[in-house]
């Protein structure tokens, strides 16, 4: 297939004689401002495999992915779909080829029905829809791939799980011969990635191709008959047969280098109470936001906030910085009361806030490096920003930043360095040396290297006596590195537990919202 | 096969710094190309209107001292424009604010003028011209940072109202403002002590100077300090305004109130100066608006707006003598300004993208 890259085939059987070639990519290239994202990639799915495409953000996955189905246009190179040469100019041209991406983010009209949102955009309608007709056909299709659906269910009252569901039956009503799932298990907890996978085998089985795309090594290797990984835009190496493959291998396709992200939790004694939060309820234009939440982080200690995206936590997060005022209820920190102070009142007390959203809440893209330290700290009438220089230089050093220097914009940063300064700042304290530390997906779009420096700096900063609330979609981060565990559902705490005994499947459970009393 | 060309627009990662200055000077050129074209294909020479316009805007001391002493003003409506506009604040109103200046500037003058000596009575008459200024964008301002109301629209019609106020200080019989003795309708003249006297033989007056450094004022402000670093940051990202504990309300009220008072204080600078009295013929001149234009073109940039400021004198001074000289219609120095703002906002392209032509992607086999 291709002699450039690196290629490691195990498994029982050799790709050679195998079912034929479904869509094949040759020498894509795809550049955009300052990237190359896609270099000669050579890509191929064959009729009833699961062919993953391996990789860290920005490694050119989606990219690759968006060309197959005709989202975006190669720069060079060209598709084969069935040995004969195609050229996608929209999705809707991939749909004809029977091509469909299902996107990590759903474009689902949420006040239809699933059977209303899986027949929008087929030309075929008549001008009055017959909706029993409509819900049988689409009850039809679904059926025939085993994946349970309610046509006439509204979506807007679906789980993301089911949601997921519509857009996939929604490809196959439209005819969809290859789907191209991109980060299909980000949105999912433990119970639902179970069911998807299900339905892959179903539609495999029923002679679909699936093209994965994913950067989580266990899951890679629970699904996938072939894997390609990518790196930097380039191909790094083929692996084929399922279960066979070692996920070390992967990695160190995937990163480049041998990799370690198991932190140990330190066996250390946690002192005095930094946060306390006692009945803190947010509501917003009538809804439940927040309720009744109370708990205490100390000194020392990393609490984990568990949950799926959207169950309160950027609220909670917010609310603790004082950005927003609870309802109801108090907030303090260091034995300060914090509520309704506003943010600055709340750094005075020791508070540090990496948010979730890095480049346009935790940092000002326009601004330099140095400028973006200046954003939480006490500025005086005229700026001196030649004070501060040598500082921002020592922690540009210090957090290994890869940058010029620092006067280096903020947006033209990785994401790992936007990350590496925002935890700059924030840990080297501002208005008053740092106490508590609160956390929103702290690695989340990092590539493995940096998300290694991160999990160690969060590490380092416990052990050195801060409080750390980290409030994380990721499961394996909050159970890798939490001394405790609280899930959030719908705003409410509903499961406590301690981070060594926290068990996947009954964190995983709470998250769903399945009824749990807090055990361990 | 030969495959065809096509165009394509790459956006770049990075504005190279040459651009920057290259694109307005740049625009400047194609503006006068586009307007040779105008004129040769109206019948009249190229060459003689621009040598003229060159001659009497810039290069005869005449020339150049009307130029200075018309920039003053349209660079104080350039940087009112420009303050507003750097924190995405479109305040388009600088021409009515600017009447308010005058209005406010000739009643202090007629009011205070008799009993102030000049020392105090020039500087007060500015204050007092930039104060109306700003309590005419105070409306527009608070409903803005309360309820984000559009200021585009608000300022833009608080004009016309301020149009209509000047009018009525002179068109009504015994208005405090109106010369008395005179049957024509017209302004009263501000005593001695409220007026400047031109430098030398010129029409160009002091407050010139006060302009420039306020302009080089306005500069550090936003580069140096903690109120032009707020600035900055809601501008680029109002979510990490509120992260960092600033309050945006207080700062957009803040800023445009500044706008509207350099605005004011652009009509005041008239009174002490060459007009002397509130003169209905202002809302002929549309000085606030060229403001707007210069602001564009200078890119919100301070020092730049003095530059673009005096180009645009220039240019109408240059324009106005040309109706007086030749028979060359007054309006190719209109002409000239509006097709420099299309250039140079058609020049942002090139900014922002590379353009480059490639062949369309090879077929294989």
């Amino acid at each position: 297939m291709t002699n450039t890259s690196h290629e490691v085939v195990k498994g029982p059987h050799h790709s050679g004689d195998a079912a034929p070639i479904a869509l094949s990519a040759h020498s894509i290239t795809k550049r955009f401002p300052g990237v190359l994202a896609n270099d000669s990639v050579d890509f191929d799915v064959r009729t009833g495999e699961v062919h993953t495409l391996l990789g860290e953000n920005g490694a050119g996955k989606s990219t690759l992915a968006a060309m197959l189905c005709g989202l975006y246009q190669p720069d060079s190179g060209y598709l084969l779909r069935n040995g004969q040469q195609i050229s996608l100019s929209s999705p809707r041209a991939g749909l004809q080829h029977g091509i469909a991406m299902v996107h990590q983010h759903f474009r689902l009209v949420e006040r239809f029905s699933v059977a209303e949102n899986v027949v929008l955009g087929s030309r075929n309608l008549s001008f009055t829809l017959n909706r029993k007709s409509i819900d049988e056909k689409v009850a039809a299709v679904a059926e025939s791939y085993g994946l349970p659906i309610d046509p006439s269910a509204i979506v807007g009252d679906l789980s993301v799980g089911q949601r997921q569901r519509v857009e996939i039956v929604k490809a196959l009503y439209q005819g969809a011969e290859i789907l191209l799932l991109d980060e299909p298990t980000a949105v999912l907890v433990p119970a639902e990635v179970e069911k998807l996978f299900e339905n892959v085998h179903a539609m495999t089985a029923a002679g679909k191709s699936i093209v994965f795309i994913s950067h989580k090594l266990g899951e890679v290797v629970e699904i996938s008959d072939r894997v390609t990984v990518l790196r930097g835009g380039r191909v790094t190496g083929h692996v084929s047969g399922r279960g066979s493959t070692d996920t070390k291998e992967l990695a160190r396709l995937m990163v480049g280098r041998d990799i370690n992200l198991s932190t140990q939790r330190a066996s250390h004694a946690t002192g005095h109470e930094v946060l306390q939060i006692r009945e803190v309820s947010l509501k917003s234009e009538g809804v439940d936001i927040l309720s009744h939440i109370t708990f205490n982080v100390h000194e020392g200690e990393m609490v984990g906030i568990a949950g799926v995206a959207g169950n309160g936590q950027r609220e909670l997060a917010d609310t603790i910085a004082g950005l927003i005022s609870p309802t109801t209820g108090t907030i303090s920190i260091g034995g300060n009361m914090t509520t309704d102070r506003g943010p600055i009142a709340a750094r005075e007390h020791g508070l540090a806030y990496v948010p979730e959203d890095r480049l346009g809440m935790g940092l000002v893209p326009s601004m330099s490096i140095l400028d973006n330290l200046l954003l939480t700290r006490d500025r005086h009438i005229v700026v001196d920003r030649a004070s501060v220089r040598p500082e921002a230089n020592r922690l540009i050093e210090q957090f290994e930043i890869k940058a010029n220097d620092a006067d280096h914009v903020a947006r033209k940063l990785s994401g790992g360095n936007a990350q590496k300064v925002l935890l700059a700042r924030e840990l080297s304290g501002g208005r008053a040396a740092t106490k508590l530390l609160v956390v929103c997906s702290p690695t989340r779009g990092l590539d493995v290297g940096a998300i290694e420096t991160v999990r160690r700096l969060l590490d380092d900063a416990r052990s050195a006596g801060q409080a750390i609330l980290l409030i994380s979609e990721d499961l394996d981060e909050i159970m890798s590195l939490a001394d405790r565990i609280l899930v959030l559902y719908r705003g409410a705490i509903v499961h406590e537990t301690k981070g060594e005994a926290a068990q996947l499947a009954t964190v995983g459970a709470a998250m769903a919202g399945l009824n749990t009393e807090g055990a361990a | 096969m030969r495959a065809p060309f096509r165009i394509i627009f790459e956006q770049r990662s990075d504005t190279p710094k040459y651009l920057t200055a290259l694109v307005p000077l740049v625009s400047v050129f194609a503006a006068l190309a586009a307007g040779a074209i105008f004129l040769m294909s109206t019948g009249y020479s190229v060459s003689e209107t621009y040598s003229n316009m060159l001659q009497d805007g810039f290069l005869s001391s005449r020339g150049i001292t009307d130029t200075l002493g018309l920039s003053t003003v349209l660079i104080c409506m350039g940087v009112s424009a420009a303050f507003a506009f750097q924190m995405n604040l479109y305040n388009i109103g600088g021409e009515g604010q600017g009447y308010l200046g005058m209005i406010g500037g000739a009643w202090a003058g007629l009011a205070l003028g008799p009993h102030l000596p000049s020392a105090i009575m020039i500087p007060a008459l500015l204050v007092i011209g930039a104060a109306f200024g700003a309590a005419w964008i105070f409306i527009p301002a608070f409903v803005r940072a309360r309820l984000g109301t559009s200021e585009t629209v608000t300022t833009l019609l608080l004009t016309y109202v301020a149009a209509s106020l000047v009018n009525h200080f002179i068109y009504t019989p015994n208005s405090y403002f109106r010369a008395p003795d005179v049957t024509f309708p017209m302004g009263r003249t501000v005593p001695d002590s409220a007026k400047l006297t031109a430098i030398g033989d010129t029409r160009m007056y002091p407050t010139f100077f006060i302009v420039v450094a306020l302009a080089i004022f306005l500069y550090w402000l936003v580069k140096r300090t903690e109120f032009g670093y707020r600035i900055q940051v809601i501008s680029d990202s109002p979510k990490a305004a509120h992260y960092a504990g600033i309050n945006s309300r207080r700062t957009t009220m803040q800023v445009m109130l500044i706008s509207g008072a350099l605005a004011g204080l652009g009509g005041a600078t008239l009174i002490v100066g060459e007009f002397g009295k509130l003169d209905p013929g202002i809302t002929m001149l549309g000085y606030g608006y060229a403001g707007i234009v210069i602001a564009a073109l200078a890119r919100n940039n301070f020092a730049a707006i003095i530059v673009s400021g005096i180009l645009f004198s220039g240019l109408r001074v240059g324009g106005d003598k040309l109706q007086i000289t030749t028979s060359t219609p007054i309006h190719i120095g209109v002409m000239l300004q509006g097709a420099i703002l299309l250039f140079a906002l058609g020049g942002e392209a090139f900014r922002r993208y590379k353009i480059r032509a490639v062949r369309m992607q090879a077929v294989a086999q």
